[in-house]
């Protein structure tokens, strides 16, 4: 197990964990092994993760940080360890309990997926749908939901027209509003400028502080920056390392960047 | 969300991808015409047979000189005996007179004619020479009776019982009945009957692949939604259930333009048909087969959406 050193500024993220504090781990991974393409992707990786924690998932392009997200939310089982998220056992998990595994824990991608011909307010109703929650229910929770994210206006736009940051607020609209114990986030800022990847980093925090477990892949140092007091979990090549990598061995975001209205 | 929100959540949806859907739907009422017209030409074929060889057909002759008024009260029996077809009847004069318009000569030039004009004499006059034989007519009295076969019966102890029945008719002298005509119809009666399902099971088959294929090719449009729905936690029914609508109108709304296709289809094959020397009046399909080949095609579109729907 290898976790990172938390910084005097984590008291709102540790009395988030007493908020919610339970006996069980929210993500526990024993020596796990994960084979993708014929090449080992993960190897022996254990991490654990206390709910209600935020943990970055650092490393350079091609370290493994989607793979081991794609491990967490079982789209990829691995060959070999232990591994548990959210009280489901990933090494036991069929295909009917996936559906389980999906409804406790939450992703959000570089790509947003959202749905380009559906507007705002059915991007976001659809996980709620997916549940059975009645349509009174759904009206009242997806319009507080595009309240507290700032998206009243473009409540019936369709996707397709908004901005990326726009989008991404849509998906991270969509994750929240299913209170979910863990949030998955891959790269969500990789097609953002600056100003709306710390946008959204605030809302993360603050999703945090009410008690969801973050767990987020990055490769963008000032990210981290904007979050200090969360955990940093460094990935090199399937390895999970000691301790955080200076800044010699990472690899800057150069990907292009989208504006957005927000 | 409960099925019947999932189904017109389905069909409600198809709209966002008119193109794909388009496509599919063209698909389906293509496959399915092509199964229509082999329907259609199976059932015309066997129309066709049906009328003309899937009777069973008695010639009945008399004794010669039998009484005509008790001849006559059987043959109005006869043509109210059940599954009757037809009945041709000749008394004795009656049959003579076939005999000499049979035999006379339709012009001179006739090979009879011919003849008989070597020997100073006409094609009229050969009628003439039988009417002599009026008062002392050799002809029996005969009828030609057809039948149809009750469905639920084996044509030939059927057609034995039958000959039996009329052999012992009182005054009858002989019965006649060729069962190798019975034979040729019966025999591609059960031949119809035996290829009607394998064919019936291809062309399920063909449609279920095609319908299939086509949707799973229309599902690539719709892999996000598909993938987004996975990832938001909804179980394989929320997924499958609006596709398995989605299949099931296109296989619907596919056959019954199909049936439209079909008939526009049989209304030219009929004028360009009926025409010397075929003089084939293509029917359309009855209304079971029409309704079978929609039924079959909606089962088959959503049973195949179901298929390319899973993961």
């Amino acid at each position: 197990m290898q976790r990172a050193k938390s910084s005097p500024g984590a008291a709102p993220f540790q009395s988030a964990i007493n908020w919610r504090k339970q006996t069980k781990r929210m993500v526990h991974l024993e020596h796990v092994n994960c084979i993708l393409g014929g090449a080992q992707a993960l190897k022996d990786v254990t991490l654990h993760v206390e709910r209600g924690e935020f943990v970055f998932l650092t490393g350079p392009s091609g370290a493994g940080k989607t793979t081991l997200l794609r491990v967490l939310y079982g789209d990829l089982k691995p060959k070999s360890g232990a591994a548990d998220v959210a009280g489901v056992d990933l090494m036991r998990l069929r295909g009917a309990q996936l559906p389980e595994l999906r409804r406790k824990v939450a992703v959000v991608f570089q790509d947003f997926k959202v749905l380009p011909e559906r507007t705002v307010f059915e991007n976001i109703a659809i996980a709620l749908e997916v549940r059975g929650v009645s349509s009174v229910s759904i009206d009242k929770r997806v319009r507080a939901v595009i309240r507290a994210l700032d998206l009243e206006e473009r409540s019936y736009a369709r996707c397709g027209e908004l901005s990326g940051g726009e989008q991404q607020r849509v998906a991270i609209a969509r994750s929240m509003v299913v209170n979910p114990e863990l949030i998955l986030a891959d790269e969500p800022t990789g097609n953002l400028d600056s100003d709306l990847s710390r946008h959204l980093i605030e809302l993360f925090k603050q999703f945090n502080t009410y008690g969801t477990t973050i767990i987020m892949a990055t490769h963008n140092r000032e990210v981290l920056s904007w979050a200090p007091e969360a955990r940093q979990v460094h990935l090199v090549r399937g390895v999970i390392t000691e301790a955080p990598p200076s800044a010699a061995g990472w690899v800057l975001d150069t990907k292009p960047i989208i504006g957005g209205r927000a | 969300m409960s099925t019947t929100k999932l189904f017109l959540r389905g069909v409600a949806d198809m709209r966002r991808f008119p193109l794909p859907q388009l496509c599919t739907l063209l698909t389906v009422c293509m496959v399915a015409l092509l199964a229509g017209t082999g329907l259609l030409i199976l059932h015309n074929v066997q129309s066709e047979v049906l009328r003309t060889q899937g009777q069973a057909r008695f010639q009945i002759y008399w004794k010669v000189g039998a009484d005509l008024t008790a001849v006559e009260a059987q043959w109005t029996d006869l043509k109210r005996a059940p599954g009757i077809a037809e009945v041709s009847t000749f008394t004795p004069r009656a049959a003579l007179s076939e005999l000499m318009r049979g035999l006379a000569p339709k012009n001179s030039g006739g090979g009879l004619a011919a003849s008989n004009g070597a020997n100073g004499t006409s094609g009229a006059s050969v009628g003439e020479d039988f009417a002599w034989l009026e008062g002392e007519n050799p002809l029996p009295a005969t009828a030609l009776v057809s039948f149809n076969i009750p469905p639920d019966e084996q044509p030939e102890p059927w057609m034995g019982r039958m000959y039996a029945r009329l052999k012992g008719l009182e005054g009858v002298e002989q019965v006649t009945y060729n069962p190798t005509q019975l034979t040729l119809a019966t025999g591609w009666i059960a031949l119809v009957q035996k290829a009607a399902w394998p064919a019936l099971g291809f062309f399920a088959l063909v449609v279920g692949l095609v319908v299939g294929n086509t949707l799973k090719l229309m599902m690539l449009a719709r892999r996000d939604e598909v993938e987004i729905l996975s990832l938001v936690g909804a179980r394989p029914w929320f997924i499958r259930a609006p596709l398995f609508a989605n299949g099931v109108v296109q296989g619907l709304c596919g056959s019954v333009l199909s049936l439209f296709c079909l008939k526009f289809l049989q209304t030219w094959l009929r004028s360009v048909l009926d025409v010397p020397p075929l003089f084939l009046k293509v029917e359309f399909l009855p209304l079971w087969q029409s309704v079978a080949l929609v039924l079959c095609t909606t089962c088959v579109a959503g049973l195949a959406s179901l298929i390319a729907a899973r993961k």
